[in-house]
């Protein structure tokens, strides 16, 4: 452990630096959602600015993004509504945030008194139409709560890559949504149907078909749609109103509708249907790669798509997950495992591979697609890598991608865990990235630093759109948030991949959203004003300053000064 | 000439300026009820360039702009001026397919590329991009995706605006951008290809869904310039299959399981009215409309790529498995018309619109829904029909399943022979009655053409006044076909008696 | 042991908020996909496990002081090991229980408890002084007429530990004097020492002194009178017989072997010295409780340091056990239960590892009695869903606390009213002759 790196301070010191807001509207809070639902307490407050990445961002490296000046619970949209309005009354920023994982769900700004909305009283599925496949939900359904509600009714649902721990209402109205599901089931951004958007003057907005009195089942129009300013790539991430409920489209589910697990934690396992088929593929170069991606895409099968188990290392995955299914083992096992020959074969073998499930819709399909699957794999020289189809892990694999609840493995080697690179586009042109992406690991992590697992730590959808053409890797880079330097240098290790990227031509990744977090709002608009075509970010300041007049949302909705242009 | 025409000229070629009367006869109406009204011009531009600067003049001169990009008849009623002293802004010499691409399985087409033209293209390279029913030989696929046309496969419907992708606009303010992926790129269609983009994603850029505020616009908000489409892969094995119905009813369950299994290419609906309109218009077709079915129900089968004919055959055999459970046989062919003309009709385009040819006009009401609400529409239909004089058996209906079966397309098709004195007026009735009482069963006018949007934003007063800030943003000087949707008609005095000068 | 040797797992907790839940891979219903009772009750995230993480790191940072709600945060909460079980799922580095348990002992050295602890923590010390209400001989008052042994005088098989609750709560008397009898009907001697509580309540108070001295005095008898195994019911005790002797000062090197009574008796089943012949048509739904299911693995004492492999990767030296659930005493009881004719187990969806706490655990039943109840209430509702008749326990404390929720479910027409409720062994009693059926 290391030693403490807080920069030394006091309750007092800490609260003087920490916006506060007046006691009459703190009053005006207790009276809109009950006193038992709003708090100010120090700790309290803390437990909300505390976030995965702040200390990669915040001024000395501070665990905590900035303190709210209240958290606040609401129970219902009339409740949201009361509150954001006393937010324009008093000046203040809203900022909820579902479950609230990752740093930007917290106040961004020393600077601001923040509301802190923690949706969790919002937890109903408001309603699940079957024949019509969608549900509507509020944002503290969670994407496992809502699937294990579905799959009885062979009905299933697109768990973003972050996990099925994640607000279905986040993904869908204020954030990406796109995960191994995403090929065949869709994008939360193509699923989303009709939304209740609180705006942050207070009105409620509900779009498509839903604004209409007509039902949740249409996200477009009337007219053109008045969704297209909730969402784009991204959504607002909390800092364009609040999203109370909202319908999703859900997908055709092909397994068992009775969810058994086996297996004893935390590797269980969950018997493959006859219809179904779940094998880890391994192909020879990047070159086979990208060719077995195309073909999976024109023959159109598969179900869940992704490159998920190399997440821990090119080198050391075979090892960590030959580890992670023996419950008596432990991280401390994994240098003995991976020095066992069969194990370093099986490291080679696993080099360049990737989960693929194939659901059929009767024995006859399936068979079809395995039959496919097969030619695809004589053609591009790739294999079904045997030990991890073998019948153990071949259903750890079939419960880790339909559940999606292990996604915290991101943080397995210490605790701290960086997704950079993930540009996206055609499966040739991702390919174009990876071995610097792999070099640039590699170089960062020789000081020790950083985890080194071997450079290619890359994970990622097999189709981040729905049909295929698309697909992105991430790498995932592991720090440790206790250690000072280790911190620093994943810190150097997202510059560097900015870096890295822009030497091959090839625009900034994820890492350099997490990187904007930290910076001032010249440096922010500097980068913004720096996108080849930044009319986009323009004209968000101009949505902003139509639904948004009393500047309630901050700058997780980003935007461009007016007549700001690069160089200045 | 008057000055303005000149100026008009200089900015796209005298050749494509026009302001006769021969030449705006077109423009003036078409075969909604919306009322006529002759443009004051229309200019043709060639290029990205010259739109802008169109554009770029009207701001100036507030003159209200309408884009279209098909030839022919139009049906909704967008494309006819709503305000005096438009300019029919017509991108058909922008037809350029400006790059096909296997691989990616992307098109990039100007506004006006048309349905064969854009088909024969990809064929060449074994792929076609999903089509609306039956489009005519002169339609826009730019503008049939524009305006959320549905397409015949429902699997391949992920959201309601595919397959457009990314698109570059020229906004009613004058500005350019590229919506979709395409807007993180530079703005630059061949850098971006030089790069290995290919314009897929229509998503963002940023937090916006630009090119969402683009469909079902009318065009009142910009003007697409190039867009970028998704591709499917030409089936090498195909066959229908037809599932016959005395009711309606008897079908709904049986479509919603076939969408939910992704089962098939082609999904859709017809009733007898429909079918016997739409197969007889066509060239050497015969029909015998009484034997239809009452309402057929057509699936078909695509076997694409490794194994193509195994493909369609396990299909098949799961469809008439799946049909059994519903009560239904699947049949390769219907009574009363030869599976090769629906196959036709279903792959193909008409010269001229198809639902002119029994009647010589049609009046079309069309919205959205969920399924099992389809056949109390129906009822609606034949009873204000009814009301109306009309024969409730001459109510065409077309069902398409979208968005993967979770909403569907509904449409109801009244022929109706105009030339007889009162008839076209009676029929505006009509079709203002049905559009009345569906919006009041809850059918969702999400498109709302004409005489609709009044009603339609009536309801949704916030989706109205969102679109105001989002029209004040886009198109601050209101110039782009205004009067359409929610949409005021400014029209600066001045400008408007210079034209008339 | 201080509560800045947690300050690291605060550091590495990521907020994934995986504490407030039971595993996602077992989640099956919307309802009973929760598995935190103290942020469902606190609802700040605050009161979940990565929450109390960081509310001590606030402290430990300086940031902010104690105040009553964060009294509120360290102790409203059962110490159930849900957080433990989520966590751990994904992750080697992170101690939660260990965390939030030494939470309470730094406010407890700050004398900062909630004030419903004060006259706990002085009846025990009043117990531990001698000049408690009840002396250790009105302890044994339950076990009167039985026949055990004095374990000072003679040899026995085993020495039974009743606890507090089986000693003291009439309702409990004829469950406990059953078990005893299940015992002897096996054939074995059974001693019972005259003694206190076991320090239990002490430690998850987190007076660590006084549940010192309870546990050093239960040792020294146990060690004097040459105790080979230790039969309890109650899983508390069992509980910290595992977890915390080992640990005292002066604890023997070979500890006895700590059997809770209905792992025992599966052994006795399996032996055939027990013979259950008596049907029990009865539909049952079990609940595992905490302290015996998944705090109630197999435990081993490290001590060691962290150390980095592969640069940054966090591991241990000496290796560092897991104990994450996966090895907790949940098939004993099932097949004590598979090994009673007519009796049928439903289960419910949170079960094992994942099982919903009963509300009595980490002193909640004595300092937060409502917060404890509502707590029962969930689970209770949650035993009723699987239209089984009776719920299941093998826990004084568990049966406490549900047989009182479903008398207020019975007053209110609630979920779970007229829900039986019963310990293992009473139905084992019942086969094998020698138990009545509770009325």
């Amino acid at each position: 452990m290391s030693p403490s790196y807080a920069k030394p301070t006091t309750p007092a010191e800490t609260a003087a630096h920490s916006p506060q807001i007046p006691d009459d509207a703190y009053q005006a809070l207790e009276d809109i959602v009950g006193a038992e639902n709003v708090s100010r307490d120090a700790a309290v407050l803390d437990t909300y600015a505390f976030q995965w990445l702040a200390e990669l961002v915040r001024p000395d490296q501070s665990h905590y993004m900035a303190r709210p000046a209240a958290v606040v619970l609401p129970g219902s949209t009339e409740e949201v509504q009361a509150i954001v309005r006393l937010a324009n009354k008093y000046g203040l920023k809203v900022k909820p945030h579902g479950t609230g994982w990752y740093h930007w769900s917290g106040p961004i700004k020393d600077s601001d008194a923040t509301l802190q909305l923690d949706m969790r009283r919002m937890n109903a599925i408001v309603e699940i139409d079957e024949q019509n496949m969608y549900a509507v939900v509020e944002p503290y359904v969670i994407a496992a709560q809502l699937q294990a509600e579905i799959l009885p009714l062979g009905l299933n649902l697109n768990i973003p890559g972050v996990g099925c721990s994640s607000s279905i209402v986040a993904s869908a109205c204020a954030y990406h949504g796109a995960g191994p599901d995403t090929y065949y089931m869709g994008g939360n951004a193509e699923n989303v149907l009709g939304m209740e958007w609180v705006t942050p003057e207070g009105e409620i907005v509900r779009t498509g078909s839903l604004g209409s009195g007509d039902g949740w089942f249409c996200s477009e129009g009337p007219g053109p749609s008045v969704r297209g300013i909730c969402r784009g790539t991204l959504g607002s991430r909390g800092g364009l109103g609040v999203y109370t409920r909202c319908a999703v489209k859900l997908a055709p589910h092909f397994g068992q509708t009775e969810w058994n697990v086996e297996g004893t934690l935390p590797a269980y396992r969950l018997p493959i249907h006859e219809n179904l088929r779940v094998y880890t593929l391994a192909v020879p170069d990047w070159d086979a790669w990208a060719e077995i991606y195309y073909r999976i895409y024109d023959n159109e099968i598969g179900y869940i798509f992704h490159r998920q188990f190399n997440l821990a290392g090119a080198d050391l995955a075979a090892a960590f997950w030959l580890m992670y299914n023996d419950a008596s083992k432990t991280l401390s096992d994994v240098p003995e495992l991976a020095a066992d020959p069969e194990i370093i074969a099986l490291t080679e073998e696993l080099r360049i591979s990737f989960q693929l499930i194939l659901a059929g819709r009767s024995n006859d399909d399936i068979e079809l697609q395995d039959k496919i699957l097969d030619a695809i794999l004589e053609e591009v020289g790739g294999h079904k890598v045997e030990r991890f189809c073998e019948r153990d892990m071949a259903e750890f694999t079939n419960v880790y991608l339909q559940r999606l609840g292990h996604k915290h493995i991101n943080f397995v080697w210490a605790g701290g865990y960086i997704g950079s690179w993930m540009q996206f586009g055609t499966p040739d042109w991702v390919k174009g990235y990876i071995p610097t992406a792999a070099a640039g690991l590699e170089r960062d992590a020789a000081g020790g630093k950083l985890v080194q697992c071997g450079g290619d730590a890359m994970m990622g959808s097999g189709s981040g759109i729905p049909l295929g053409g698309a697909t992105g890797l991430e790498q995932f880079v592991s720090y440790d948030p206790d250690d000072y330097d280790s911190t620093v240098a994943g810190i150097k290790h997202m510059e560097d991949a900015v870096g890295d990227a822009a030497a091959i031509s090839y625009p900034p990744g994820k890492e350099f959203l997490y990187l904007q977090i930290g910076w001032t709002d010249e440096q922010i608009w500097d980068a913004l004003a720096h996108a080849k075509q930044p009319q986009a970010f323009h004209y968000q300041r101009k949505i902003k300053e139509a639904f948004d007049p009393n500047n309630v949302g901050d700058r997780m909705y980003p935007t461009l000064p007016e007549g700001y242009t690069a160089g200045e | 000439m008057n000055h303005m025409i000149e100026e008009l000229a200089a900015l796209v070629g005298r050749d494509n300026v026009a302001a006769d009367p021969a030449s705006l006869e077109a423009y003036a109406q078409d075969e909604s009820f919306v009322p006529r009204l002759t443009p004051w011009a229309v200019a043709r531009p060639g290029s990205a360039e010259e739109v802008q600067r169109v554009v770029a003049w009207a701001n100036e001169t507030a003159t209200p702009l309408v884009p279209v990009s098909s030839g022919g008849q139009h049906f909704h009623g967008d494309t006819v001026p709503s305000t005096p002293g438009a300019v029919m802004l017509d991108l058909r010499r922008m037809d350029k397919i400006l790059r096909v691409d296997r691989r990616n399985r992307m098109a990039v087409i100007e506004p006006g590329v048309t349905y064969p033209q854009l088909q024969a293209a990809l064929a060449a390279e074994g792929m076609r991009v999903t089509p609306p029913l039956l489009p005519r030989a002169d339609k826009s696929v730019v503008a049939s995706l524009l305006e959320r046309q549905p397409t015949l496969i429902p699997r391949y419907n992920f959201h309601l605006p595919e397959p457009l992708r990314s698109c570059g606009v020229v906004w009613g303010n004058g500005e350019t951008m590229f919506t979709g992926e395409a807007g993180t790129g530079p703005e630059s269609l061949e850098a971006q290809w030089q790069a290995g983009g290919v314009q897929a994603d229509p998503k963002g850029p940023a937090q916006t869904d630009f090119f969402r505020l683009l469909t079902g616009a009318q065009g009142t908000m910009g003007v697409v310039t190039w867009a970028a489409v998704k591709c499917e892969l030409l089936p090498a094995a195909h066959e229908y299959l037809f599932a016959a119905a005395a009711e309606l009813d008897e079908l709904v369950d049986f479509t919603y399981r076939l969408d939910r299994l992704r089962l098939g290419d082609e999904v859709l609906i017809f009733n007898d009215s429909y079918l016997a309109r739409l197969l007889a218009s066509r060239d050497g077709v015969t029909v015998d409309p009484d034997a239809l079915p009452a309402w057929t129900l057509v699936l078909g089968l695509g076997g694409r790529e490794y194994f193509a004919a195994e493909r369609v055959a396990v299909q098949k055999k799961d469809s008439e498995v799946l049909a059994g459970e519903f009560g239904l046989t699947l049949q390769s062919s219907i009574a009363g018309a030869a599976t090769a003309d629906i196959a036709a009709a279903l792959a193909g385009c008409c010269k001229t619109p198809w639902k002119l040819a029994a009647e010589g006009a049609c009046a079309d009401v069309l919205f959205v829904t969920t399924l099992e609400e389809a056949p109390a529409f129906t009822e609606i239909a034949h009873i204000v029909a009814d009301g109306h004089g009309y024969a409730a058996e001459d109510v065409g209906v077309y069902i398409q399943p979208q968005h993967q079966g979770v909403t569907h397309h509904v449409e109801f098709s009244l022929p109706y022979d105009a030339s007889v004195a009162g008839t076209r007026e009676d029929m505006s009735d009509l079709s203002d009655d049905l559009a009345a009482n569906l919006m009041a069963a809850g059918a969702y006018f999400s498109r709302p053409y004409g005489p609709w949007a009044q009603p339609v934003y009536n309801r949704d007063a916030a989706a109205r006044d969102a679109l105001r800030k989002i029209k004040a943003i886009f198109d601050p000087a209101g110039i782009m076909n205004p009067g359409k949707l929610c949409f005021g008609a400014p029209v600066a005095p001045r400008a408007l008696a210079e034209k008339e000068a | 042991m201080a509560l800045t040797d947690y300050r690291a797992d605060a550091m590495r907790c990521t907020r994934c908020s995986y504490c407030k839940w039971i595993p996602f891979d077992l989640v099956k219903s919307h309802q009973f996909a929760k598995g935190c009772p103290s942020i469902e009750a606190g609802k700040f995230h605050a009161y979940s496990a990565g929450g109390k993480l960081v509310t001590a790191l606030s402290l430990m940072d300086g940031r902010s002081e104690v105040t009553d709600q964060v009294v509120d945060i360290a102790f409203k909460c059962q110490l159930c090991g849900n957080c433990d079980v989520a966590c751990k799922l994904c992750r080697y580095d992170m101690e939660p229980i260990l965390a939030l348990r030494e939470f309470r002992a730094h406010l407890v050295e700050m004398d900062r408890v909630p004030e419903s602890y004060r006259p706990l923590i002085e009846r025990t010390r009043a117990a531990l002084a001698g000049k408690g209400p009840k002396t250790p001989a009105d302890r044994n008052a339950w076990a009167e007429g039985l026949g055990l042994k004095d374990p000072t005088a003679e040899p026995v098989d085993v020495v039974f530990y009743a606890g507090c609750k089986y000693s003291l709560e009439e309702t409990l008397r004829e469950t406990v004097r059953t078990q005893v009898r299940l015992l002897q009907l096996a054939g074995l001697t059974v001693g019972l020492f005259e003694n206190g509580c076991c320090g239990g309540l002490a430690d998850k108070l987190g007076y660590r002194d006084e549940a010192a001295e309870a546990g050093q005095r239960m040792l020294k008898q146990w060690a004097a009178a040459g105790v080979k195994t230790v039969v309890t019911s109650c899983a508390d005790c069992r509980h910290v017989f595992t977890r915390v002797y080992p640990q005292l000062e002066g604890a023997p090197e070979a500890m006895p072997q700590i059997l809770h009574t209905v792992e025992c008796v599966d052994q006795l089943i399996r032996d055939e010295r027990l013979e259950l012949a008596t049907p029990v048509p009865m539909a049952v739904t079990y609940h595992d409780p905490c302290n015996l299911g998944r705090q109630g693995e197999p435990y081993t004492q490290w001590e060691g340091v962290e150390k980095k492999i592969y640069g940054q990767a966090v591991v241990y030296d000496p290796p560092r056990p897991r104990h994450n659930g996966a090895y907790g005493v949940y098939q004993a009881p099932r097949d004590v239960l598979a090994a009673i004719p007519g009796v049928q187990l439903v289960e419910m969806e949170r079960s094992r590892e994942a099982a919903w706490c009963c509300g009595a655990g980490g002193a909640c039943r004595e300092a937060f009695p409502e917060y404890s109840a509502a707590t029962a209430a969930e689970r209770v509702e949650e035993a009723a869903s699987t239209g089984a008749e009776a719920l299941v326990t093998a826990c004084s404390r568990c049966e406490l606390n549900f047989t009182e929720a479903v008398a207020a479910d019975t007053a209110s027409g609630g979920p779970g009213a007229d829900l039986k409720v019963h310990d293992v062994l009473e139905l084992v009693a019942l086969s094998a002759g020698i138990g009545k059926e509770r009325s």
